[in-house]
């Protein structure tokens, strides 16, 4: 993924910033020298800005179909009274998703308005000083959690079969401008047969009519999850299905007391306290010969990769009974189950089973360690203990959800698709340079290809001289 | 300092140079005389890097002293007969437009000259020619004798010494001097240049048999030197391998059987300062082309139990590989083999592409299998190479090793292959080894100014895995980083900030600057009517009707439209302008690609010009970094956070913090000294959201 700003300080660049779940209204924000034109060309404003900083009731309409897309409040910030000291524009509009969508949609059609990249906006305050001192110290944080947040979303989406797509293009991309290298590199002294070009211009021909079949038909493409993705994940019959069938209330997976029951992933959506959520019970977590249960066990990992919220389910019976030992192996037990900084909540099932003597000390020592996420007890066979781990769970989903970028695909939809049209831009400078200058020519290659890689993943020199050297032999 | 004596020493020799005869006594008094005194800078080895190195600390204005094992080899060329090419021309413009000795060696030597990629647009032109061994050596030679402040001195480097660091500079060492082999007094210098080649526990393969060397006919170096930055300094090495083809006699082979490859009728110098070659261009010599047959690929296979070099398991490149790695690799298909003059007297052909270490007499089977040389005689047989390295991410971009202060390493030694990346590098060196013994800070060439930039930032923060070798598609700022335009990329800085280029040179590249400059604003001046410009330039095909101006930049840039075309139809106000005419049809061309790039350039820029403390212990660093990133900051040690970017498995977050780090340690200094922290400077390096791979 790309985190690519600095060069594009002239763009306007525009994001959701509110948060997302049941919310009665959504800011969208937009920042940069192109504001007031979008501002004026969406709320049909053709003389006068609104004043700065003061409401306005419009109506909000797309600038190219004309249609009316809600009515809502508009905000002008003139440079440098805003929060990024450029023009900034808001539109607090109505919190559904359709008119989010909308919104941000019609906001890209407008020329030189781009969706911002994870932590722009807040890039863009520190460049104009309007950060405090503090402000700034955390501003590492900050964007940690805004491109881990970005990274998730993508890696979501990356993992169906519009992912597969786009490493498709991303492979065949690779190819054609390790074919156009390999010939400026080396033909001259070796034997790269004369057909190579042609094979690239094929390659390209075909990728620029996928690319625009592809943007012109909107609605294709998968139905995006959306809501909190929250993963249920320890060892194997830790009762991690229980706690699946618990929360939802009704026989969502099957649940036995044979490890290794569940073996696919099993998702449910559910709503706690307000806030859409996307509950996925995994396998076990375990070493099995079994290879259906193994394929589960990857997929449980990958699941975990991409959630925004793990709940680790222990099985208190199997805990080492002196508590200081137990607290020593749930760290292990935490490390090898999340990769590092995922946020988590620490689940110990089967409370029941535990006296309570030995649960106090445990209590008592797991508050001593630090570094341990929240911890709860509950019995998924008893219900107890569940009405403080369903506060504690709605409480980590609250904040999960005031991050806009955890759970609102359309963004990433968006920015997908401002790169795929500079990626067939660029491939159209392949096809204009490509029998007058070579270099040139390449340079359409790469550029798309970096367009690309904002959305697969960057692509060094190395791995493009590996397929040159994979495909011809290079001898002088 | 050298006292006069010495430097008469030297004038002598400059004066007598051209009846100089390197055994007579008045060298051999020199190499006595000098063995006394101390020097600012000392290379060490006299190939392509140290002799650069040698020649730019010497021009930068160090006293310098090259010690070569055999004076007869200084400026040989060990392999290849021939300099430049796709990317490593580049590199030859570069060194040259710094100064350098290559572009006007190779215009001097070359029997062959050609620009390939012709027809693949500018930028990606290489500029390449086929050498005379003997007259390359000699005015390599000839040139370093004529370098004021700079001594030749025969010996081999038995003990390289280093003491106690320079508290006040980051390093855990610093050297103080050579002593040679033959027991001598030691040599004192502030900067030792290691240009050692493929001499650092180097070993020589030929079939079955195995003999330490760095090259056949040389006494290998001596282990001492090798041990000294293995044990002493502590230096991470690696083990490569490359080889060299045997050596035809040019009468035994049937040159009629073969493809004749011509030169081009017009020979183009490398040099920015040459206006012609050397060799005239009909005097120039072909090459021939021909291929190798399956009877090559059953030989290589019959011989490969007597072949140790192809069964060791040290890392050999994946370009240039020997014929037996070919036909290993890729079976069933023929390969090239080019067929190259050695030089205008010289009786023997270099067969590029067979570079091979079965026994000898295997060696003649195998060639007697392709037709050409079906009765062919080999005049010295081919061999392979191993050798050590230090591996690179261990250098700072000026070169030098980051432990180890006044150390300099440059050439093969660093991983890399080729005359010209050794070139560069040497050149590179050799300008701050003599400004850190000058007391001048070191300087560093960005990978968006040059090719050399890009070579050295992709060594010194990547490492390398195989020997590491220039492509153009290496340099991601390729269509601004042109052959055409070295000079002003580089002469300019080379004179006013480094001080590694003479005034003449200078003076000439600021004459083309403003020339250049003063055409293309005469050429943007130039506006009119699609209708007018039809009128003035017949010929022109434009098909689309605009009604906006067009200017003469805009129409140079059509592909049917060519400078002279431009001189002709305006003769009053560009025709003086025609010295430069490829120059400006190149401009115009690329002028709006490099205007998209110049944005991104300044962003990479500045973040370069922003340093990291070498001494920061990234392990306990008191910030949140994650522990891979730690591990990786502490492995690599990067000097700038450009270079920290960079890095494979580097965050955007873990740059926020470094960022903060550092600037937080600014300030704390800042203010010890009493002064307000300049907000300004620091938003100067606020784009560091950079692109980070996750």
């Amino acid at each position: 993924m790309y985190f690519q700003v600095g060069l594009a300080d002239a763009e306007t660049i525009f994001a959701l910033s509110s948060g997302h779940g049941r919310c009665g209204v959504a800011v969208v924000r937009a920042s940069g020298p192109a504001s007031s034109t979008a501002l004026r060309c969406m709320t049909r404003l053709t003389r006068n800005l609104p004043p700065p900083r003061k409401a306005l009731l419009r109506s909000i309409t797309d600038p190219q179909s004309k249609e009316v897309l809600d009515r809502g409040l508009v905000f002008w910030f003139p440079a440098p009274h805003s929060f990024t000291g450029e023009d900034s524009v808001e539109f607090h509009i109505h919190g559904g998703p359709a008119v989010i969508t909308a919104v941000l949609h019609a906001l890209g059609s407008v020329p030189g308005m781009r969706p911002a990249e994870a932590g722009e906006f807040t890039r863009r305050a520190f460049q104009a000083g309007k950060l405090g001192l503090t402000e700034v110290e955390g501003l590492g944080d900050l964007i940690h959690a805004e491109t881990e947040a970005q990274r998730r979303q993508a890696l979501r989406q990356m993992s169906g079969d519009l992912g597969r797509l786009y490493q498709d293009w991303s492979h065949k991309l690779k190819r054609c401008l390790a074919h156009v290298e390999a010939f400026i590199d080396f033909s001259e002294d070796e034997l790269i047969e004369d057909g190579v070009l042609n094979q690239v211009d094929t390659w390209v021909c075909d990728l620029q009519a996928e690319i625009e079949r592809h943007l012109q038909d909107e609605r294709r493409g998968e139905r995006l999850r959306t809501g909190v993705q929250v993963v249920i994940a320890g060892a194997a019959n830790a009762g991690k299905s229980s706690l699946l069938n618990t929360l939802c209330q009704r026989p969502a997976a099957i649940v036995s007391p044979i490890a290794g029951t569940t073996r696919d992933i099993v998702e449910t959506a559910l709503d706690i306290g307000g806030f859409p959520v996307l509950l996925s019970d995994t396998a076990g977590l375990r070493e099995s010969p079994d290879l259906v249960e193994r394929e589960g066990v990857r997929r449980a990992r990958e699941r975990v990769d991409q959630a925004d919220l793990t709940l680790v389910v222990v099985d208190c019976a199997h805990l080492p009974s002196d508590a200081e030992q137990a607290a020593t192996f749930l760290e292990g037990h935490l490390r090898s189950v999340l990769s590092p900084q995922e946020q988590s909540l620490l689940v110990l099932n089967k409370t029941d089973l535990l006296p309570e003597e030995q649960r106090l000390e445990l209590d008592w020592e797991l508050r001593r360690v630090s570094g341990l996420p929240p911890v709860c007890h509950i019995s998924c066979h008893t219900n107890e203990g569940l009405q403080d781990f369903l506060a504690v769970l709605h409480r980590s989903v609250k904040t999960l959800c005031g991050d806009p970028l955890s759970c609102a695909p359309t963004l990433t939809q968006a920015r997908h698709r401002a790169h795929l049209q500079q990626c067939f831009a660029a491939l159209a400078q392949y096809q204009r340079y490509r029998d007058i200058d070579l270099a040139l020519a390449a340079e359409g290659v790469r550029l798309a290809l970096t367009s690309l890689g904002r959305i697969t993943g960057h692509v060094g020199a190395e791995e493009i001289l590996d397929i040159i050297f994979k495909d011809f032999c290079i001898g002088k | 300092m050298p006292t006069y004596e010495t430097i008469k020493v030297n004038l002598f020799l400059i004066r007598y140079k051209d009846t100089w005869n390197l055994n007579s006594k008045e060298y051999l008094h020199a190499v006595m005389f000098i063995d006394l005194i101390q020097y600012d800078v000392i290379v060490v080895g006299g190939g392509h890097a140290g002799t650069e190195a040698a020649a730019a600390a010497a021009r930068v204005g160090a006293e310098t002293l090259l010690v070569s094992q055999k004076i007869e080899t200084i400026g040989a060329l060990s392999c290849n007969p021939s300099l430049g090419g796709v990317g490593k021309g580049q590199l030859v413009k570069e060194v040259d437009a710094l100064d350098g000795l290559c572009g006007r060696a190779g215009d001097w030597a070359g029997i062959h000259f050609s620009i390939l990629n012709r027809r693949k647009g500018p930028a990606v032109w290489g500029p390449r020619a086929q050498l005379d061994r003997q007259r390359y050596r000699e005015f390599i030679q000839s040139e370093l004798l004529s370098t004021p402040r700079l001594t030749v001195l025969e010996g081999s480097v038995e003990e390289l010494f280093v003491s106690e660091p320079n508290p006040e500079e980051p390093g855990h060492h610093r050297v103080t001097g050579i002593r040679l082999a033959n027991g001598s007094h030691p040599i004192s210098a502030s900067s030792v240049v290691l240009t050692t080649g493929t001499f650092l526990s180097g070993s020589l393969f030929m079939g079955q048999s195995k003999s330490p060397g760095g090259r056949i006919g040389d006494a290998p170096s001596s282990a001492g030197l090798s041990h000294t930055l293995r044990e002493r300094l502590g230096l991470r090495t690696g083990r490569l391998r490359t080889g060299t083809p045997p050596r035809i006699v040019k009468d035994s082979v049937d040159l009629s059987l073969a493809n004749v490859h011509p030169p081009d009728s017009h020979p183009t110098p490398f040099s920015f300062l040459n206006t012609h070659t050397h060799c005239k261009p009909e005097e120039q010599l072909p090459c021939y082309l021909t291929y190798t047959t399956p009877g090559v690929e059953r030989v290589v296979r019959e011989s490969l139990h007597l072949n140790c070099h192809i069964q060791e398991d040290a890392k050999g490149p994946r370009y240039c590989p020997s014929i037996e790695s070919r036909v290993l690799r890729f079976p069933g298909r023929r390969h090239q083999v080019w067929l190259e003059p050695e030089g205008v007297t010289s009786d023997i052909l270099y067969p590029q592409g067979l570079s091979m270490t079965m026994p000898p007499d295997v060696q003649l089977r195998l060639i007697r299998e392709i037709p050409a040389m079906h009765r062919a005689e080999i005049h010295t047989p081919g061999y392979g190479v191993q050798y050590d390295f230090v591996c690179p991410t261990q250098l700072s971009p000026a070169l030098q090793v980051k432990s180890t202060q006044g150390l300099f390493l440059a050439g093969q030694i660093n991983g890399t292959t080729g005359y010209e990346e050794a070139a560069a590098q040497g050149l590179w060196a050799g300008v701050n080894a003599a400004r850190c013994a000058l007391s001048r800070p070191t300087v560093a060439l960005s990978r968006t100014e040059s090719y050399i930039g890009v070579l050295i930032d992709d060594l010194v923060s990547r490492g390398v895995t195989e020997p590491y070798r220039m492509f153009t598609s290496r340099a991601e700022f390729r269509t601004s980083l042109r052959p055409d335009n070295a000079d002003l990329r580089l002469t300019l800085k080379g004179f006013e900030e480094v001080g590694c280029v003479s005034i003449v040179r200078y003076q000439e590249a600021v004459r083309v600057r403003d020339s250049l400059q003063d055409a293309l604003a005469t050429l943007q001046a130039l506006a009119l009517s699609t209708q007018n410009w039809r009128k003035k330039l017949p010929d022109m095909r434009m098909s689309e009707v605009k009604n906006s101006l067009l200017t003469g930049m805009d129409v140079l840039r059509y592909n049917d439209v060519s400078f002279e075309m431009l001189a002709s139809a305006f003769p009053e106000c560009l025709s003086h302008h025609m010295e430069f005419s490829q120059r400006l049809k190149i401009e115009a061309v690329y002028r709006p690609h490099c205007n998209l790039q110049k944005k991104e350039i300044e962003r990479i820029q500045k973040e370069e010009n922003m340093s990291l403390p070498q001494d920061i212990n990234y392990l306990t660093l008191p910030v949140s970094l994650s522990h891979e990133v730690r591990e990786i900051l502490d492995r690599v040690r990067p000097t700038t956070l450009g270079a920290a970017t960079r890095l494979q498995g580097m965050t955007p977050a873990a740059i926020i913090h470094l960022f903060n780090y550092v600037r937080r340690t600014g300030q704390k200094e800042r203010r010890s000294h009493r002064n307000k922290p300049d907000q300004r400077e620091e938003r100067k390096y606020l784009d560091i959201f950079i692109e980070v791979k996750q």
